[in-house]
């Protein structure tokens, strides 16, 4: 007899709350996966993408063929056939290997005189990879409380799983769980993410690019961007507005909070900006962009900023100043950051 | 007469690719077309079944000829094919990423590239382009194929009533008596089926919940340096003994893991389509599984789907499948009404509707 009073998505939401559960009372300890991770890492081969160097090495040890035909059978019979073989055809087989490696090592001799190459021209315009790493070193600036309220509110409405990316130490998860709103997090840096994981959060330990990657078509009702929109370069950015467009459903939101580009890099974002790829978009970009993706209804809202006061408006050039106060302002001191609010067609 | 000719890599017995092959070659002789099958490997069981692909003479002058190309990984048939005058239909089971096996086995990811460099090739020639699941349809339509058709794969029920291996079956209930449950994968040992993952969740579920259960590992290796790592991992978690690598096995054993397991776990990150999982649902058996590729789609509404493999997660949503009776029935009725989609006949009307619109009748 089919049971159709259970509800599969009820289910899975039951599941991810006991999880988040045993997590808050520590029960799942916060580093438990990547513990897993790390120890399956040791048995497995590097990544070809880990280093070039070791990847170049790696390849040059497989250049070498062995002239030496295996000859050691279970079978004593079979172990006299090898050996004749090997006797009759040995002479062909270090032939064969011979010209095997001769091409091998060619193929890693141009490999290596390219990776030279590149190697200067990285010491001449700068290395980006080793900048990216020095950023990944440090701590973020985050004014999660400056825009919780407005993605609060902008998702309050939203049924269906929204994905926080990066999601920091959580602080705007926890606001968008206490709202009754289904949400998770990804955050790349392991001790953000342990500070979430331990308030009991769902977060997973990754980058939001490779994380919206695998997210299957129409999968979430909301994606929140944060962090790293700052960070990322253009190209990376277009390449961002086209994942998170995949992975929300039709009639589904996109939420960006963003530092300014005009307040980028002032004061606690020195350092961050100065490592960064990338840098962060006007919101009028965002809305361009997602805009041309399906999501024709966007809203920008500034957030802070320390405008110039207006002058007194019963002094009679008080009109002209403060016009163009308003423009020194925005100029000087304009907004400190933004949200883009975008919704999806149908 | 009419003429659809098979090419295929490998013709092999307990092979699901090579049983489709010949259920597609009686569908399309019942249906009056003449066909054969041509592979560049024919395993000696299968001898009288199929041909060297070199054996390939031409179309006949009065009979219009068609050749229907399996694309499945790298082969030198893809190559002949691509010479050949005839026009090209293509049923595409999938090629994994070669990514999945760079680091593992590089060998197998040249022929797993080589597959993909022949398949742009072969898509935007074929007339039209059959696939077993809408997830390898959009791939083929991304590699330049005009029209697609989904055929599922001819999957023969009746196949799978087998009598169970009593020692198997003995081996599963011994662990059930002492208290434990049993966790099941049936597929080769391969990194896209990422079984590391569900080794991960396996160690979570027995720290947090079931001290006494095992987990079967059933399949061939594809990689045997994946092979290695895995049952390197599981030792040194401390699960050495609980869980099991088989190795591939005979079908009455894999009927006993299939009918007295507790919950079949799939975390793998690329399947084109996954069978192993019709078979869990023809044999009552309750999936919990990673949403990834063609897992969703071939699954349904029959099991539980996540959206993370987080180890904690997967093992909460097994200890909940496993204690929860309600849920469990209500996925084993599921997946024994999503079973009824992949009935044979329907794929031989599915097949034969997309042959006879495209290569006209026999």
């Amino acid at each position: 007899m089919t049971d159709d009073a259970v509800d599969i998505t009820k289910v899975r939401a039951e599941i991810a709350a006991e999880v988040r559960a045993r997590r808050a009372a520590g029960e799942y300890p916060p580093a438990f996966e990547r513990e897993l991770d790390e120890l399956f890492a040791r048995f497995a081969p590097m990544e070809v993408s880990e280093s070039l160097e070791a990847a170049l090495e790696r390849s040059e040890d497989a250049a070498g063929i062995d002239p030496e035909i295996p000859v050691a059978s279970n079978n004593p019979v079979l172990g006299i056939v090898k050996r004749v073989l090997a006797r009759l055809l040995g002479w062909y087989h270090v032939f064969v290997a011979q010209q095997v490696t001769a091409a091998a090592v060619a193929v890693n001799h141009v490999l290596r005189r390219v990776v030279e190459k590149i190697t200067d021209l990285e010491r001449v315009t700068g290395d980006a990879a080793r900048a990216r790493e020095s950023l990944a070193r440090v701590a973020p600036a985050r004014d999660d409380e400056s825009w919780e309220t407005l993605v609060v509110s902008a998702l309050r409405d939203v049924r269906g799983r929204v994905l926080v990316g990066e999601c920091g130490d959580g602080r705007v998860l926890a606001a968008l769980a206490a709202a009754g709103i289904d949400a998770y997090g990804v955050e790349p840096r392991a001790e953000l993410a342990d500070v979430a994981l331990a308030k009991g959060l769902e977060v997973r330990l990754d980058d939001v690019p490779g994380h919206l990657g695998g997210v299957a078509a129409g999968g979430l009702a909301a994606v929140v961007l944060r962090g790293c929109v700052e960070r990322l370069s253009p190209g990376e950015l277009v390449s961002l507005a086209d994942l998170v467009t995949s992975a929300v459903a039709p009639g589904g939101r996109v939420v960006v909070t963003s530092t300014s580009p005009s307040a980028w890099g002032r004061d606690r974002h020195a350092i961050e900006a100065d490592l960064a790829p990338g840098r962060p978009l006007h919101p009028q970009t965002w809305a361009h962009l997602l805009a041309e993706r399906g999501f024709p209804d966007v809203e920008i809202t500034p957030v802070g900023g320390d405008a110039l006061p207006p002058v007194p408006s019963d002094r009679p050039e008080a009109t002209v100043l403060n016009a163009n106060l308003a423009r020194i302002s925005d100029a000087l001191f304009g907004p400190d950051a933004y949200v883009v609010v975008a919704t999806r067609d149908r | 007469m009419t003429a659809v000719h098979q090419f295929v890599p490998t013709l092999a017995p307990h092979d699901a690719v090579s049983t489709h092959y010949l259920a597609v070659r009686s569908a399309l002789r019942e249906a009056g077309y003449r066909s054969e099958i041509y592979a560049h490997e024919v395993k000696p069981e299968l001898r009288r079944q199929g041909r060297h692909y070199r054996a390939y003479k031409g179309a006949r002058a009065d009979e219009p000829t068609w050749l229907c190309y399996h694309s499945s990984v790298g082969s030198p048939v893809a190559e002949f094919v691509l010479e050949r005058p005839e026009p090209l239909l293509l049923d595409y089971h999938n090629i994994t990423p070669a990514e999945f096996f760079v680091r593992w086995e590089p060998f197998v990811a040249g022929r797993l590239s080589l597959g993909r460099r022949q398949l742009a090739k072969l898509a935007p020639r074929a007339r039209l382009g059959l696939a077993d699941s809408g997830y390898n349809a959009q791939e083929l339509t991304s590699f330049g194929c005009g029209r697609t058709a989904v055929v599922p794969i001819m999957l023969d029920v009746a196949s799978l009533e087998r009598d169970a291996d009593p020692a198997v079956v003995a081996r599963l209930d011994a662990v059930r008596q002492r208290g434990g449950r049993n966790w099941l994968f049936v597929g080769r040992i391969a990194p896209n089926k990422a079984q590391h993952d569900v080794v991960k969740a396996f160690g979570a579920y027995r720290r947090f919940f079931d001290p006494r259960a095992e987990l079967h590992l059933v399949g061939g290796s594809s990689s045997h340096r994946y092979l290695t790592a895995l049952r390197d991992f599981a030792g040194a978690l401390g699960l050495g003994g609980a869980v099991h690598l088989t190795g591939p096995v005979p079908d009455e054993q894999l009927s006993a893991y299939y009918r007295h397991s507790d919950v079949m776990v799939v975390c793998s990150e690329h399947e084109g389509f996954c069978l192993p999982l019709l078979e869990a649902m023809h044999a009552g058996l309750p999936v919990v599984a990673y949403a990834a590729a063609a897992v969703p789609e071939t699954l349904g509404d029959a099991g539980l789907l996540l959206d993370t493999k987080d180890a904690c997660t997967v093992a909460v949503a097994v200890a909940r499948v496993l204690r929860d009776d309600r849920l469990r029935r209500h996925l084993v009725d599921a997946g024994r009404r999503r079973l009824a989609d992949f009935d044979i006949r329907r794929s031989r009307e599915l097949l034969l509707d997309a042959i006879v619109a495209t290569v006209g009748p026999p």
